[in-house]
């Protein structure tokens, strides 16, 4: 900093600098127009700014819908998440409005070894009036039903698990940052204590110990996720503990926590949502693996990580079945990155003019 | 354009998997053009006049020591290197190997083997009687502890076997003896009948004392820590790899009749990418799973083999008063559909069973298979919804209750989960008032929770170690670690006594009959709820020809397999 | 600085061994035993018990491992390769796990990166709904899947790879897992290189330097980028040790005889020995890289370092 004062300081003495010199930093139209803002509060602020973004917006109105869907999605058609009927597995999608315009009709490509055969399982069958949206399993589960009662499952463990882990995580971070020195060593050599040991090698264990279900693994991922979290925070206090206005609030006799809670974590809310949001899948894949190894949610129950996995082993006979999970997966990180964006741009009051 | 961008994603998640469909009639044209690198031998001697074998296991091999190895892929890999004194025939009974004769004492108690002047192992000496000794007293060595060493005590009936095991006596009082270079002679504490097949299990094979002091600890981890007196010889191998490879021993002696060039396993856990690899010509074997059973099931490769373990259902009659009814679990069994289990759930061939003992594994002094007749119990043991329906509410009426809530320990592997699921829902539907919990965990904590009794249903399976239906029937007995459910019953237990030690040991035919007495027991009281044979679905080259499968001990010998170029 | 490395050397070795006596304890904490056979009898058990030392009390069992780990003796398996020395098997199985999460962490990283810079440079433009599209793909698309995905379409249908893995051919053979283990790195890395891009580029000291007349690469990546690294480099790390340790999933399906899989069978079979030996390994792992983070984070950011001395 000083050196390049010095060397502005310099080339003042030598250079008379005239108007050409200077332009405008791009919009130079409009910064001379003047705007006359309402004081608001801060929360109102954000919210309006929040909606004048559109992919927010839209991402916002996805996880409505998903929502949504999650909580009705399973009762709209007459089949439960449970119920097998062992002679209509493996059904391909079908669609009462769509089916005369040749598409989810019920028929499926099957690709065998000696060479490939169109089915259709309804025909065969001779049920003209059952339609399974999105097919069913290879036990005759409805897939739609199994896909939003899925999504039902890990929409809660995950946002429960982030939520939490947010907190505890942002807490842990923050204060072994702020504080440095012993305090930061001490809390490090434990986070790497914890974190040290896989995470397979707890969760197992805690599965073992405890009751199988929602809350153990909603408990399981508090207790290994937290730490992804607190790493961020901490990263990004040690980047701004020593910036100006901290040293400004310090001075004012601002106390610690103060400090901590008020001045800096309003400017890390960045990188923190951005966290939350990739803590969610995670959750979402942590519960899968729990599946594929026999921990997650006890069958027949199921989560869309549980269903892709199911999915995964039909892969290559019935790919229809592994879509539905991956899709209703795929928007809803999409939707929850728009909002996280959205969210990002609303709080940070240094991107307002973005 | 923001929502463009939630389009686009869809559209390319879903472009990406469906990359896959509308492409299978290419898939046999990509198979022939298509890489086949995975599948290159180590040793690569593919010479005129045969080829190697490239064979797909599903898990790795766990130990190549004969008598520290457990699982149905260790011994398959032991026995392409190494005979015993007997071997198994295509039809699974015991032939001579490495014994060229043997005789039976009167009594049935003393059994004298002559071993071949012409069996050398791969370093140059030659097979002994003293190999014999050496190995088994290893088996029965507490220091050794091999998980197997009761297939000398308990089922082979050496004697001082269990006394050795239980540490009450020197390993070198074990009742076998080396009477000279080439003839071994084997007390027994009563006559066994099947005895000459336990010789073709890898728990009794040789192992050469002299080559084992040389490897000390590291036996069997290495071609250079095994030694070879099979058809053929480890050429390369490290613990728990992935691809080993093997070739033909030429100084085996009955090299003449092996004709392949030698034995490339690959091993693979995955079922889709087993069957692409197939279908590229990289396999020549591979094992099919449940849901692919539908793209192959018209292929004339496509086959389906015994594999010997019954699945079944066990009820813990001691801990849950209500299991300890009759009519409950008269109830259970009866509302079982087995049928649409196997044909709608496995797929693979598994065979519902109704008898305590699996189908087609043990056959009788007139050939006949044991459980030939799965009709045999039908009074007791059917898919009969409404009886189950009857019993169930006279069980309930009898307790006093309404409705009844079962835990079940289930494996966490893919079948067993599968099975798990159809029984709950079937349960559930037939009988109401039911509920079924599963716990699914992984199967050692699965199997120590029913050792330990803290269970009420429990869907385990047993793999038969002989080929004799007591290997199912004597678990049933008063106080044998298998009888989960702690059933006991002093008349099945007196049968099952006279069968093993008492008199009935030499009479066959006497003794098979009084075996069917004892399944009748089982089967009237409910012990347990027999599921289904498990098959496996395998595909298998139309090049390939002379593989013999096998249901006990040794799944798969290569000794007589060809393979056309 | 030398000294401030030098005791973070030491308390990482004393971590190390609170680890591995946490490790211990949860092993004895695990229901079941390693020797819970079905075809096992209680005598059999006993003598299992004997032959490997675990009827000692703990604390004896511990002290008996630590000594003997100095010695590199990791002990043997119990039961998914017996009485293998763990030495050996992790001998052969690490490197390949090692090699094939470097080219997936490489990979990841650096198309990351590059993800990440086009989108907060083009914010707000095509480009960056297309990263944040691959990203979002990325995240919510499991790695088996993409694994199973490349190898049917490149492995099986084209056949420009193989479709396991084959010790004669590694390279080649490593593509595509790599590739598919690589998918979610990126994504993250993106993600985090966009959010914290964005930020650093709204800030007032590039304002400043801009003003100075910076502009093109340099700015980009002398100015904005070395201080966006930070919070990736925390991001990775993590991922580093995950990667090079292997990934049950994607080992199954290629076929690789990597370390991942070993984990999950050891943990399923209760084989304490190699459970210990592995997660004392990922553990060491993670502590080396925490430990090359803290010091980077000094070489990047003149200010950490300064604050560290003052302590």
């Amino acid at each position: 900093m000083k050196e390049n004062m010095t060397a502005v300081q310099n080339a003042v003495s030598d250079y008379i600098p005239v108007e050409t010199d200077f332009k405008w930093k791009n919009n130079a139209d409009e910064i001379n127009i003047d705007e006359n803002f309402a004081a608001q509060s801060f929360w109102k602020d954000v919210i309006l700014r929040f909606f004048r973004k559109i992919s927010a917006v839209v991402g916002l109105f996805l996880i409505i819908i998903i929502t949504v869907f999650a909580i009705i999605g399973p009762d709209m058609n007459e089949f439960t998440y449970s119920t097998q009927y062992l002679d209509q597995k493996n059904f391909a999608p079908r669609i009462a409005s769509l089916e005369r315009f040749g598409i989810f009709d019920g028929t499926e490509s099957m690709k065998t070894t000696t060479g490939s055969a169109q089915v259709n399982y309804y025909e065969q069958k001779g049920l003209d009036d059952l339609y399974y949206w999105f097919g069913s399993d290879n036990f005759g589960r409805d897939i739609w039903t199994r896909v939003w009662s899925g999504a039902r499952v890990s929409l809660i463990i995950a946002v429960a698990a982030a939520l939490i882990d947010m907190v505890i995580g942002m807490s842990y971070g923050l204060i072994s940052g702020y504080f440095g020195g012993k305090t930061d060593m001490v809390m490090q050599r434990f986070l790497e204590i914890a974190n040290g040991i896989p995470r397979l090698v707890i969760v197992t264990l805690l599965l073992l110990v405890l009751e199988p279900g929602m809350l153990t693994i909603i408990f399981a991922l508090m207790l290994t996720e937290w730490v992804g979290m607190s790493r961020i925070a901490r990263a990004e206090m040690l980047k701004l503990k020593e910036q100006e206005f901290v040293l400004a609030s310090r001075t004012l006799g601002a106390g610690s926590f103060f400090i901590i809670f008020k001045e800096v974590l309003p400017n890390i809310i960045g990188p923190i949502i951005t966290q939350v949001m990739f803590s969610i899948p995670t959750a979402i894949f942590t519960e899968a693996f729990l599946s594929f190894v026999g921990l997650g949610i006890p069958v027949p129950q199921c989560s869309l990580g549980s269903l892709i996995s199911e999915g995964f082993n039909s892969f290559t006979t019935h790919p229809y079945q592994i879509i539905p999970p991956i899709v209703v997966m795929a928007l809803l990180m999409l939707s929850f990155n728009l909002v996280a964006d959205g969210l990002r741009e609303a709080l940070d009051p240094k991107l307002k003019e973005m | 354009m923001k929502k463009a961008k939630a389009v686009l994603a869809v559209l390319m998640a879903s472009t990406m998997l469906l990359g896959l469909t509308g492409c299978g009639s290419d898939a046999a044209d990509a198979g022939a053009t298509g890489s086949a690198a995975g599948s290159e031998s180590a040793g690569g001697s593919a010479a005129a006049g045969g080829s190697d074998l490239n064979i797909m296991l599903e898990t790795p091999v766990e130990s190549l020591d004969p008598q520290q190895a457990t699982d149905g892929t260790s011994f398959e890999v032991i026995a392409d290197f190494t005979d015993g004194l007997m071997q198994m025939d295509a039809d699974g009974q015991a032939v001579n190997a490495l014994a060229e004769s043997y005789e039976l004492s009167e009594d049935g108690l003393t059994y004298t083997f002559h071993i071949r002047q012409d069996a050398v192992w791969s370093n140059g000496t030659p097979v002994t009687a003293a190999d014999f000794v050496f190995a088994w007293q290893r088996a029965v060595d507490p220091a050794v502890a091999s998980e197997y060493a009761y297939m000398l005590s308990d089922i082979g009936q050496v004697k001082n076997a269990a006394e050795i095991i239980a540490g009450e006596m020197d390993k070198s009082e074990l009742g076998v003896t080396a009477v000279d270079d080439k003839t071994l002679q084997v007390e027994l504490n009563v006559p066994v009948s099947y005895f000459l097949s336990l010789m073709y299990f890898p728990t009794f094979y040789p192992v050469n004392e002299e080559f084992f002091n040389t490897c000390a600890d590291t036996f069997g981890t290495s071609p250079e820590t095994t030694l070879s007196n099979g058809a053929f010889v480890l050429d390369s191998y490290e613990p728990a790899t992935t691809t080993f490879h093997l070739s033909k021993n030429e100084s085996y002696y009955d090299a003449a009749r092996v004709q392949l060039l030698g034995l490339n396993y690959q091993v693979i856990q995955d079922s889709q990418q087993a069957l692409m690899s197939y279908q590229t010509g990289a396999l020549d074997t591979t094992l099919v799973n449940g849901e692919q059973v539908d793209q192959v099931k018209d292929d004339p490769e496509f086959m389906t083999i015994g594999a010997g373990y019954l699945w079944y259902v066990s009820p813990n009659m001691a801990a849950v008063p209500e299991l300890a009814n009759l009519n409950i679990r008269m109830a259970l069994t009866m509302a079982i559909d087995r049928q649409a289990i196997t044909t709608d759930v496995l797929k693979d061939g598994s065979t519902p069973t109704y008898t305590a003992v699996p189908i087609e594994f043990a056959a009788g002094p007139d050939g006949s298979d044991f459980s030939g007749d799965q009709t045999k119990f039908s009074t007791v043991c059917a898919d009969d919804a409404t009886k189950a329906a009857d019993y169930w509410s006279k069980g309930l009426s009898e307790l006093g209750i309404t409705e009844l809530t079962l835990d079940m320990v289930v494996d966490a592997d893919d079948a067993p989960q599968k099975v798990a699921q159809v029984l709950k829902e079937q349960w559930e539907t037939t009988l109401p008032g039911l509920t079924v919990n599963l716990t699914v965990e992984p199967k050692k904590q699965r199997v120590e929770d029913m050792q330990s009794g803290n269970f009420q249903l429990g869907l385990t399976r047993w793999g038969p170690d002989y080929a004799d239906p007591m290997t199912y029937l004597g678990m049933w007995i008063t106080d044998n670690s298998n009888n989960y459910g702690l059933w006991s019953n002093a008349e099945y237990d007196a049968i099952i006594d006279e069968c093993t030690t008492g008199d009935l040991c030499t009479d066959a035919e006497g003794r098979w009959a009084r075996l069917y007495d004892a399944e009748q027991i089982v089967m009237d009281e409910a012990v347990i709820f027999p599921l289904y044979t498990q098959c496996n679905a395998e595909m298998l080259s139309s090049k390939v020809t002379g593989i013999e499968f096998h249901p006990v001990a040794l799944n798969r010998v290569y000794k007589n397999a060809v393979k056309a170029e | 600085m030398g000294k401030y490395t030098l005791k973070r050397i030491v308390t990482a070795l004393f971590t190390l061994l609170a680890i591995l006596l946490v490790l211990f304890i949860l092993m004895h904490l695990m229901p079941g035993s390693p020797f819970n056979d079905e075809k096992l009898n209680a005598d059999q058990r006993e003598a299992l018990y004997v032959k490997y030392g675990l009827d000692q009390p703990v604390v004896v069992q511990f002290i008996k491992y630590v000594g003997n780990m100095l010695k590199g003796d990791l002990g043997v398996s119990y039961n998914i390769s017996k009485n293998t020395p763990i030495s050996q098997l992790i001998r052969t199985r690490l490197p390949i796990s090692i090699q094939i999460g470097g080219y997936a962490v490489l990979l990841g990283a650096v198309a990351g990166l590059l993800l990440g810079l086009i989108a907060a440079l083009k914010h707000n433009t095509i480009w960056d709904s297309l990263a944040t599209v691959i990203s979002v793909i990325g995240v919510s698309v499991p790695s088996y899947v993409f694994a199973l995905a490349l190898s049917y379409n490149f492995g099986f249908k084209l056949g420009w790879f193989p479709l396991l893995f084959s010790p004669n051919d590694i390279f080649k053979s490593s593509v595509l897992p790599s590739i598919s283990l690589s998918m979610f790195t990126m994504a993250s890395i993106a993600r985090f290189t966009r959010s914290e891009m964005l930020e650093v580029l709204g800030s007032d000291y590039m304002l400043l330097a801009e003003s100075k007349g910076i502009s093109g690469a340099a700015l980009i990546f002398r100015h904005a980028l070395r201080n966006a690294l930070i919070p990736i480099i925390t991001v990775l790390a993590p991922l580093i040790v995950d990667l090079m340790t292997g990934s049950l999933v994607v080992e199954k399906i290629f076929a690789i005889p990597g370390v991942g899989s070993l984990l999950v069978n050891a943990i399923q079979s209760n084989d304490y020995n190699v459970v210990i030996a592995l997660s004392f390994i990922y553990s060491a792992m993670y502590i080396l890289i925490m430990l090359v983070v803290d010091i980077l984070y000094g070489v990047i950011d003149p200010r950490i370092r300064l604050a560290k001395k003052g302590d």
